[in-house]
């Protein structure tokens, strides 16, 4: 059973990010415009995205490896469920109150999720991996409560797939976030773990190929670097 | 809340330093990383080694800030290299756990760890390939910090060893990624000239402007310039023409650069104001001593022009470091020659005026300022062989109150005295950035 403070927290995290994704949910577009189009224009990034393909997403470095936990608590390696898909990694953790840190990250998520029931053929290629770094807290029935409205999505065969995971504990854990750079700090305040909000694109071959921070995490720009990398493979 | 909300509120929580419970620095680092909003409670220096002073060799030091320590004001750690390399610019990378500092000589970078205990930075990682990495960059300058990567901006080039250089790229792992040339008149790379302006390939400083994804490079010279002796250099009539006079435009994103503007005089130092609707930047010539101010115009197109001259041109005071308010009202602007830093009000940034002006010592380079406005550190090393000879060499940190009208001495430390070398940049530290 989950803890009342999960369920507040899980609560908290799914009434903040749902509200935001309905108020800012993607438009349908119906011209072959870049992916980048299906999301209105921010004011918060006041540029237009660059053409994708026309630049060039350099190797940063390679994802690590390491165990995970699926929301059915099976065990999951990291380099299975990337091989030969790209993916948008995001490190969360499901008390996180700063509304700028895990809630935005996943109300851009949401978009994108809910953007590419517009983009036939995507599910095929493009996943999207949310992983906790609280595993004490963040258990398999606290991810699986996470991921409900994910689940029960009734477009969610059409949609990206969408892994949340967690890990057994932090000897797990910690390996996988100092081979992404994802930074947590934990401080004597239990229900505050600070961090640096960090995305990360990986590719087909499972190199870190862009890595996305506060002012970055633009849908827009996600997408059209997923367009970039797939042009690259000559899948778009 | 919406996106816009998220938007405005991250925005803001990025100025003051969330999530990370630490508060910001002084003001002119790289948007991406945790900021020192509070009190800083160490100054770390860049220090280069000097031939029969002390060790000898370039260190980092580190000078004890904090309020009411028994130290305060002294210096209290200091780690040396094994060698002189031209010690002179640093960054922290995005994370502020690591101080990454350059040799513009041996093209050495020196990453420092400076989180597992701020009072006592260790020497992290030396990459000894900058120059074979990137395909024959050389003089690693400025280090801006990009999320999970370093972006670094070289000096000259293993060619000619004149100023043609490139911005190289690095993993926080201290790993090569790519390195981005700057373009030339021969070569553009898409990017287009403004007005008379001729790319002439040279780097020193990058800034970025997120949320325009605008990225500014700009221009000062070779390593055939920069180890020469500085009086030599000044009769050398050709050397005297191997100096850059452009800042270019980048894509952030894409790293390609978009325009060249004709900055004449080696523009240095470039600072984005932190406001959510400024969109410019700040530069200054070393040799003509203007202000330029490369903004965007009502059209949505970045322009540059010059704003101020900054002292007597004629006199050649040679601006150097700068450093701007958190407020963006105020810029202040060291000159090396004649020892003075200057305070403009850049309230309009189309107009600043000179407001105070102060000589610090015999020679001074850098400039610091704490998030409030109210700390203001200065150094003085500009180049081993740039700086002056014999009693007026003066080399210091030298820490000051700012009380909105005058500069008021807090301390000094003497670098001849302690035998420590030649004072250059200086970035603030603090534990409490760190759980």
């Amino acid at each position: 059973m989950l803890s009342k403070r999960t369920m507040l927290a899980v609560c908290l995290l799914l009434v903040v990010a749902g509200a935001t994704w309905l108020a800012m949910r993607p438009q349908p577009v119906t011209d072959p415009a870049p992916w980048s189009a299906i999301f209105p224009a921010s004011p918060d990034f006041q540029f237009d995205p660059p053409a994708p393909g026309s630049y060039a997403l350099h190797r940063i470095k390679p994802a690590p490896d390491g165990r995970v936990l699926d929301i059915n608590g099976e065990a999951r390696t990291l380099s299975d469920l990337t091989r030969d898909r790209i993916s948008l990694v995001s490190f969360v953790y499901l008390n996180c109150s700063d509304v700028n840190g895990c809630p935005l990250a996943m109300s851009t998520l949401f978009d994108i999720h809910d953007a590419s029931l517009q983009v036939p053929g995507l599910r095929d290629k493009v996943q999207l991996i949310t992983l906790s770094f609280d595993p004490e807290r963040d258990t398999v029935e606290a991810i699986r409560s996470f991921a409900y409205p994910v689940i029960k999505d009734p477009s969610a065969e059409k949609k990206l797939e969408w892994h949340v995971l967690t890990t057994a504990n932090q000897a797990a854990l910690q390996p996988i976030l100092d081979g992404y750079g994802q930074v947590v700090d934990r401080s004597d305040d239990q229900e505050k773990i600070s961090h640096l909000l960090r995305m990360y694109l990986v590719d087909q071959n499972g190199q870190i190929r862009n890595i996305y921070g506060l002012g970055l995490i633009d849908p827009r720009l996600l997408m059209t670097d997923v367009e970039t990398l797939l042009m690259e493979g000559g899948q778009s | 809340m919406n996106r816009r909300e998220f938007g405005a509120f991250s925005a803001a929580a990025l100025a003051m330093g969330l999530p990370f419970r630490a508060f910001a620095d002084e003001t002119c680092q790289s948007p991406y990383m945790p900021k020192i909003t509070g009190h800083e409670e160490y100054v770390y220096v860049w220090t280069l080694g000097v031939e029969g002073m002390g060790d000898e060799q370039d260190k980092l030091v580190t000078i004890d800030v904090r309020a009411g320590s028994d130290t305060r004001g002294q210096v209290i750690n200091s780690i040396s290299v094994g060698g002189r390399n031209e010690a002179h610019h640093g960054g922290f990378s995005a994370d502020r756990r690591y101080f990454w500092a350059g040799g513009l000589d041996t093209n050495r970078i020196f990453i420092f760890d400076v989180h597992t205990d701020p009072s006592n930075p260790t020497l992290h990682k030396t990459i000894e390939t900058f120059v074979k990495d990137s395909g024959g960059v050389v003089g690693p300058h400025t280090f801006f910090a990009l999320p999970g990567r370093m972006m670094i901006t070289g000096l000259s080039n293993d060619d000619d060893h004149g100023g043609r250089t490139a911005l190289v790229e690095y993993n926080d792992d201290g790993d090569y990624v790519a390195t981005y040339w700057m373009p030339t008149a021969d070569d553009m790379q898409g990017a287009v000239a403004v007005g008379d302006a001729v790319a002439d390939g040279y780097g020193y400083d990058v800034r970025a402007l997120i949320r325009k994804n605008v990225m500014l490079t700009s221009s000062f010279t070779g390593w055939s310039n920069y180890m020469m002796d500085f009086g030599q250099m000044l009769q050398d009539g050709e050397a005297m023409k191997r100096f850059g006079n452009t800042i270019v435009q980048w894509d952030l994103h894409t790293r390609q650069p978009k325009k060249v503007f004709n900055v004449p005089g080696a523009p240095l130092e470039i600072r984005f104001p932190w406001g959510p609707n400024a969109n410019y930047a700040f530069s200054t010539t070393a040799l003509t001593s203007q202000l330029w101010l490369i903004y965007e115009d009502d059209a949505g197109e970045w322009q540059a022009k010059a704003v101020a001259d900054i002292g007597n041109p004629a006199d050649i005071p040679l601006p150097v470091d700068i450093s701007i308010a958190a407020d963006d009202q105020t810029l202040w602007i060291n000159s090396f020659m004649d020892g003075k830093t200057r305070l403009f009000d850049i309230s309009d940034p189309h107009n600043p005026s000179q407001i105070y002006e102060k000589v610090i010592d015999r020679q001074v380079n850098m400039v610091s300022q704490s998030w409030d406005g109210e700390r203001v550190y200065f150094t003085s090393s500009l180049l081993a062989n740039w700086d002056k000879k014999g009693e007026d060499n003066a080399q210091y940190l030298k820490a000051y109150t700012w009380n909105g009208s005058e500069l008021v001495e807090d301390f000094a430390v003497d670098f001849n005295e302690l035998q420590l070398g030649r004072a250059h940049i200086m970035r603030f530290g603090s534990a409490a950035l760190y759980s």
